[in-house]
């Protein structure tokens, strides 16, 4: 059985936000929800700036499902951390308990009132009939069910990000790394993140005279 | 002395309201998902008869993100 999963290589991630818009694009999703974002670490620093692509990570043991006071989530049998729109009631108990931020509540009214909860679907729609009007409207497109993946992969340029079934993703992943020749790091944080001592390009701080 | 009796009152009753607590959310049951049954992506009526087929598509949709493979 597939587990489906997400993986951003943050060696070739050249922060184009193809993902972000293909997302966008794909599902019709409204203005404030970002269901994928892009994130930049050590940005401006030559050297040492890297971006990966963020997004639900459809957790094994996703803690929005353990905070969910009305348990609208349910994971599918591949993995895939979904949630029933009609039971959600946009408390924002999964938003704080995320820790990659991918709970999205629109404005649904004045005064910022919440709408109902909003997230990645990993293109797999969501509890309605599969590429029903209904799901399209409240869920986005079902690619899935379509024999597809996720769209903001499939979009990606450079391939850093990659979807599909965890062990797939683990053999290009694994072949990716052992082609960069790093000799013996070929995995640990320097592999996946760059190589920690960076030269400082920061100006040293000007000491005042008393 | 019944002010002291009075506040041993207060206090037991105190410790033993926690135990009359019912829980307020009538419909769920922990660890179970209160969501409506979703669709599977194959069988009857979808275009892959059997989960087989569509996770083998999935599978060489997804093996064809690994650019090594391709002829260049």
């Amino acid at each position: 059985m597939a587990r489906m999963k997400f993986i951003c290589d943050a060696e070739r991630c050249i922060e184009c936000n193809g993902c972000v818009t293909a997302c966008k694009n794909e599902h019709d999703v409204p203005w404030g929800v970002n269901r994928r974002r892009v994130v930049t670490l050590n940005d401006g620093i030559v050297g040492a700036e890297r971006s990966i692509s963020v997004a639900c990570m459809h957790c094994s043991d996703a803690p929005c499902k353990a905070v969910c006071p009305v348990n609208c989530f349910y994971t599918t049998d591949d993995g895939v951390v979904l949630h029933d729109k009609d039971l959600c009631i946009g408390c924002g108990y999964c938003f704080y308990a995320c820790p990659f931020g991918a709970p999205q509540f629109p404005q649904a009214g004045a005064f910022g009132l919440r709408g109902k909860m909003d997230k990645c679907t990993f293109c797999a729609g969501g509890p309605e009939k599969d590429a029903s009007k209904t799901e399209v409207e409240k869920y986005g497109r079902n690619r899935l069910a379509e024999g597809k993946l996720p769209a903001c992969a499939e979009m990606c340029s450079t391939k850093a990000l990659l979807a599909g079934d965890g062990d797939v993703l683990s053999d290009i992943y694994r072949e990716r790394v052992m082609r960069r020749g790093r000799g013996g790091d070929l995995w640990g944080h320097a592999t996946a993140y760059g190589v920690k001592s960076v030269p400082a390009t920061q100006p040293a701080p000007v000491q005042q005279k008393s | 002395m019944k002010i002291a009796q009075f506040l041993l009152a207060g206090a037991c009753a105190a410790l033993i309201v926690g135990c009359g607590e019912k829980p307020q959310v009538a419909l769920n049951k922990p660890g179970q998902s209160a969501a409506k049954a979703d669709d599977k992506p194959f069988g009857p009526g979808t275009a892959y008869a059997d989960r087989a087929t569509w996770e083998r598509t999935l599978r060489a949709r997804a093996d064809n993100q690994n650019e090594y493979k391709r002829v260049n």
